[in-house]
């Protein structure tokens, strides 16, 4: 087999126990890596029955048939589980070295159960099992670094290591089970749903990989050659923005279109937006570009030493009503430090902020607009502190015991907060929103594309959008899978065929484009399967009372009644053939 | 008719706005591509690169160059992968 190895490792820290579980080419041909791999594992794992905080619960960290390649963006792995967040499928994305340092371990995917019996270190040294507990696959205690940042735990574990190995880490948030917290490497984030959570629970602060074995590829030389022209390509128009100016350019454009989050989606304008442009940040502060392995993009732009993007920018900006350039680029730079979902806590502390404006809150201090309260409830969360400890079990969980009927503001899908897409202004994006899978999520849907283009009228959108948020949701979950960084999606003139041209070099597998429009739609599947059996139900697949009883205050025209809503998540779910 | 740039489009313009004379997107195109050197890979008199979206008065979006224009319109030129 080329591009694979073919088998899975399968951890129970519990046991201090590793096997390997073969992966048939039948399946990595359906599933392909990623998300889609990590899903089918987790169904052969009968992971949705079960709470995924629990010590039986299974996480999956997928690579894919492209890590390792030269093939540009494709040095990325996929965290997979049950989210304790929003108890349906979680699939969380992250690159850099720890996805080519972990295939080459060995295997196509490391499936960790279990819970072990102190903080430990999961260390996997070219993934030899056969050497017993002192040899390839082993558990090293971590207390010393209990409470310890991402970036800290990481640079320790590599000087007690060896710097040649790669490690995946929580921070404090994901000790104390946090259900946003985030599993990082390298500076990077599997950032939604809450991986961080589960690894908290099994007791594993840190995975540490470092390997020799290396798959062939079926057409070496063709590998190199597409390889080479996509670089050139990533370098092209379509790419500009990362590279010029990273995501954090969308918050003055989307403030412009009045579809910018702003004080827990009361509003879609945000009046000190400007302040938290890629102009304005970069006027009195030091600004870097950085990039992950193996890519040639660079869409990292770095800030006074902070990485910003959109979503950070809006979720403790904007959605909190902060427009302190200084206080956000604080409040990113510690949930990064700390291991929390950017987003989940901004749209944790945005919803407790307006409950507080309510008087269904006391906690007088907790305001919009107020940088300390942003920073302050940080640290709480992190800590389960206080009124942190209720914000930690995020703005759903939170808004059952605040009551009042809160729960019709609590920004989320699913339990997963919403990124920064007002969806009664971006009405395409509001469909993959309710329908996602994983709850409201920008990079599972990219329909908000379809609301930036003539093909719909986004703020009265028909029935004709629902095609267009099903063609970048399938190419969303085969991009994740195979797997490449969507800010590649715009070089591509035949999608699939080009995807199928990159599959085939790698694998030797005669793929058409059909097949892999086919791959991407059974991958999607895979996950409303998981939902099933997860306790899914169609009431889920909707938004929040406030998206569809009250018209954008800033722009009237802005109205998404739930008639509309349920009427395109029904032609969905028919397009589906659900 | 009044311009307002974003993203891409402001950085390679070196400006956020600006007025133009034109009754159709193909004109505006067309000036914009001679005044805006910046601007040269991703705009032409025959239309936008799919890196960029052009919209009319923060309502549609619109590509035709045939599109007619008139002196009040606002036209908003952005990156169009808008997300991320």
């Amino acid at each position: 087999m080329f591009g694979y190895h073919g088998r899975y490792l399968r951890v129970d820290v519990s046991r201090g126990k590793a096997d390997y579980v073969t992966l048939d080419e039948s399946v990595l041909r359906r599933f392909l890596g990623g998300s889609g791999l990590g899903v089918h594992v987790l169904l052969a794992e009968g992971a949705a029955a079960i709470d995924p905080l629990a010590p039986d619960a299974a996480i999956v960290f997928a690579f894919s048939p492209l890590v390792g390649s030269p093939l540009t963006t494709s040095a990325k792995f996929a965290v997979v589980s049950r989210s304790p967040l929003t108890e349906r499928v979680n699939d969380s994305l992250a690159s850099s070295g720890f996805a080519i340092a972990g295939k080459s371990c060995g295997c196509d995917a490391i499936v960790i159960v279990g819970r072990a019996d102190k903080l430990s270190v999961l260390v996997i040294d070219d993934g030899v099992v056969d050497r017993g507990v002192d040899g390839g696959v082993r558990l090293e205690s971590a207390e010393e670094h209990r409470g310890a940042t991402c970036r800290d735990t990481e640079a320790a574990l590599r000087a007690r290591l060896g710097a040649n190995f790669r490690i995946a880490s929580i921070g404090p948030a994901g000790e104390h089970l946090v259900r946003y917290a985030t599993v990082s490497h390298d500076g990077r984030h599997a950032g939604r749903g809450g991986s961080g959570a589960i690894l908290g629970a099994k007791n594993i602060k840190a995975i540490a990989v470092r390997g020799t074995q290396r798959v062939e590829w079926a057409h070496p030389r063709a590998v190199t050659e597409l390889s080479r022209d996509l670089s050139k390509r990533s370098l092209g128009p379509a790419t500009a923005k990362y590279r010029e100016l990273g995501t954090a350019t969308n918050l003055v454009t989307f403030n412009r279109f009045g579809a910018l989050p702003t004080r827990n989606f009361q509003s879609g304008t945000f009046e000190e937006a400007a302040a938290l442009s890629p102009e304005q940040l970069g006027a009195t502060r030091a600004k870097t570009r950085a990039s992950c392995v193996a890519c040639t993009i660079g869409c990292e732009h770095i800030y006074a030493g902070v990485r910003v993007e959109y979503e950070s920018l809006f979720a403790l900006g904007s959605l909190c009503g902060i427009g302190d350039a200084d206080a956000v680029l604080q409040a990113s730079r510690r949930c990064d430090e700390l291991g929390l979902d950017t987003i989940s806590t901004g749209g944790t502390i945005a919803f407790a902020m307006e409950c507080v404006e309510r008087g269904w809150l006391d906690q007088p201090w907790l305001k919009f607009g107020s940088a300390d309260a942003l920073l302050r409830a940080i640290e709480l969360i992190a800590s389960r502190e206080g009124i942190g400890d209720l914000l930690a079990e995020g703005s759903r969980r939170a808004a059952s015991v605040i009551g009042h009927d809160s729960i019709a503001i609590a920004p989320q899908v699913k339990g997963l907060e919403i990124p920064g897409y007002e969806p009664r202004a971006l009405q395409t994006m509001a469909l993959g929103f309710a329908v996602g899978a994983r709850g409201a999520d920008h990079n599972r849907s990219g329909a908000y594309e379809i609301d930036f283009s003539d093909k719909v009228d986004r703020r009265n959108v028909t029935l004709d959008a629902v095609r267009h948020a099903i063609e970048t949701e399938d190419k969303a979950a085969l991009m994740d899978s195979l797997i490449m960084c969507k800010f590649l999606r715009g070089v591509f003139e035949d999608f699939y065929a080009e995807t199928a041209a990159m599959l085939h070099t790698v694998t030797g597998w005669d793929v058409s484009a059909d097949e892999m429009r086919e791959t991407a739609r059974g991958i999607v599947a895979a996950k409303r399967q998981f939902n099933l059996l997860a306790g899914w139900t169609p009431a889920e697949d909707t938004l929040p009372e406030r998206f569809l009883k009250t018209a954008l205050p800033n722009d009237p025209v802005a109205s998404l009644s739930r008639e509309r809503l349920d009427a395109l998540v029904a032609e969905y779910h028919r397009q589906r053939g659900w | 008719m009044h311009v307002e740039f974003f993203g891409v489009p402001r950085e390679r313009a070196g400006i956020s706005e600006m007025e133009v004379q034109a009754t159709t997107l193909g004109q505006l195109f067309g000036a914009l591509a001679a005044r805006i050197p910046g601007l040269h890979q991703f705009i032409g008199a025959d239309g936008l690169h799919p890196a960029l979206a052009a919209n009319l008065n923060g309502d549609r979006f619109v590509r035709d160059p045939e599109t007619p224009l008139a002196p009040g319109d606002c036209v908003l030129i952005l990156s169009a992968d808008a997300g991320g």
